[in-house]
């Protein structure tokens, strides 16, 4: 215990001593990761706005109460059939309370003021073929039990395939700089120890163990590598909760889950400890040979 | 204590810097090992610590076959070989008593053992006084007792010295060397790589001489200089 008390206050005087190339890595690995934060939050939204389509809803037949649900089935094998259509199924009340609950559970006190009964039930249809939407359209129109029909057109399609763009972009970023923060961890640590090589190599003399000599610099690596982390998930909570002041709206929302990103905190905080951890084992690594 | 058989080292470039040495040091023996630049004295020492792998023969330290060691008990052999150099190789950065704990602080020796060690052996070497004070504001004679403290501190059995007079004025150098041989009276073997021929003659002790990495003299109670035959 002793021991590792001593190893801790030894990477803390060397993060003293090494205070300004500390400081350049914890702000290198700050923007690395909260661009990589940024854009965990960025596909979470591009998840979040895109829910339905994703599912395939190309229409959305909302549907009067009268008749109930047996006149909604018989008008669910009527789409069943059209030619347009490679499938439709029906939503009843619950259900569509339900999604609305999921898509608002950060928002409680709206979720509060609806029930079931408001909501109506609905049929989702989704198409062979996207461009045939208008035909759909136009033979529904007029249907004594359609209270209105939502139509997602081309141009949402290709918004979606974009998404999916975006998405891969947004993840690759994730990588990319998930990577250089490792890189730049390795790099300080490689710096810190390039530095006191003499130490180290007095150190192995007197009998250092090459995890005695380690330690220090793996505290350093993850402290500056949890730093780092810790400056982006504050900077992405500061950017979401200026975004939270742009009223809901019910086509785009620009809130995510409060517990999304506690969850992805977490997570950037133990890549920041992790990346430290790697960065630091790769930059010992060339030092240490006995 | 240290036994070497039929130890050569040869550098990358073909460069010899030991040939076939043979040699038996017994515990308790205070060993020079002489000869001028080049002669393989701290090639030998460095082979001794495992700094440098031999490229033939074995060495045994402690009873232990060291060119047979895996490079992770390497640390283990250092510690029961304390190790003195010319340019000291302190700690800059920490005081007189933290560079000596620290040889104890790498084998994890308890806080209150390490205090009460480093105490005696700081008295030993006459720098009880000196404790918290760092390197740079030493004297190049208590900066080489700083590092015979810390080679000292855990008691090992055998002490390496590469030409650990090679930076001090005579009068310096006679001190060292009287702590030496306090040390070596204690038991602990002592090999000592050194030009001083002023040292050597005085202390009468056994000389190796070394030239172009071999052996060329072995004897007890000897100088610097082989006896001429008349």
């Amino acid at each position: 215990m002793s021991t590792l008390l001593f190893l801790t206050g030894e990477a803390f005087v060397n993060l003293r001593r090494n205070a300004l190339v500390a400081t350049g890595a914890v702000l290198a690995v700050f923007v690395s990761l909260a661009l990589a934060f940024g854009a965990l939050v960025f596909n979470e939204l591009v998840r979040i706005n895109t829910l339905q389509w994703q599912r395939g809803d190309h229409i959305i037949v909302f549907l009067k109460d009268e008749g109930g649900p047996v006149a909604h089935d018989q008008l669910l094998q009527e789409i069943n059939e059209y030619p347009e259509v490679e499938n439709a199924w029906y939503l009843d009340k619950a259900g569509a309370y339900q999604e609305f609950s999921e898509m608002y559970s950060d928002q409680p006190a709206l979720a509060a003021t609806v029930t079931a009964a408001d909501l109506p039930a609905s049929i989702r249809v989704e198409l062979k073929d996207i461009s045939e939407y208008q035909a759909v359209q136009f033979r529904l129109v007029g249907h004594p039990l359609l209270r209105r029909l939502s139509v997602f057109s081309e141009g949402i399609e290709r918004l979606l395939s974009l998404t999916g763009v975006l998405n891969s972009i947004g993840l690759g970023l994730v990588v990319v700089l998930g990577a250089s923060a490792v890189v730049l961890i390795a790099n300080t640590i490689r710096m810190a120890i390039y530095a006191r090589r003499e130490e180290i190599a007095i150190m192995k003399l007197v009998g250092a163990g090459n995890w005695f000599i380690r330690v220090p610099f793996i505290i350093e690596g993850a402290t500056v590598g949890l730093l780092g982390a810790g400056l982006a998930a504050a900077a992405v909570f500061v950017s979401h909760g200026l975004l939270e002041r742009i009223p809901t709206d019910i086509l785009i929302r620009f809130q995510v889950d409060q517990s999304f990103l506690t969850s992805r905190t977490i997570l950037i905080l133990g890549f920041g400890v992790l990346a430290g951890f790697i960065g630091s084992s790769f930059g010992l690594r060339r030092f240490l040979r006995v | 204590m240290i036994r070497l058989q039929e130890v050569s080292k040869v550098y990358d470039g073909g460069v010899v810097a030991v040939q076939k040495v043979n040699l038996d040091i017994r515990k308790g023996e205070f060993v020079f090992l002489v000869g001028p630049s080049g002669s393989g004295k701290s090639t030998l020492i460095r082979m001794c610590l495992r700094e440098e792998r031999v490229t033939r023969g074995t060495i045994w330290v402690a009873g232990k076959d060291i060119t047979r060691l895996p490079t992770w008990r390497v640390p283990y052999l250092r510690r029961t070989v304390g190790t003195i150099f010319q340019d000291f190789k302190l700690l800059p950065n920490k005081t007189v008593a933290e560079n000596v704990s620290f040889a104890l602080k790498v084998t994890g020796c308890p806080r209150s053992i390490i205090r009460r060690q480093v105490n005696t052996v700081l008295e030993l070497v006459g720098l009880s006084a000196k404790a918290d004070r760092y390197p740079r504001q030493l004297s190049g004679g208590e900066q080489q007792r700083v590092t015979i403290a810390r080679a000292f501190v855990n008691r090992p059995p055998i002490l390496l010295a590469d030409e650990p007079t090679g930076n001090l004025d005579p009068a310096t150098s006679v001190g060292i060397m009287r702590l030496l041989d306090r040390i070596n009276r204690t038991g602990t073997t002592v090999m000592m790589a050194t030009h001083d021929f002023a040292i050597v003659d005085a202390m009468r002790r056994r000389v190796v001489q070394l030239d172009r990495g071999r052996v060329i003299r072995d004897e007890s109670a000897s100088g610097y200089e082989a006896p001429s035959k008349s």
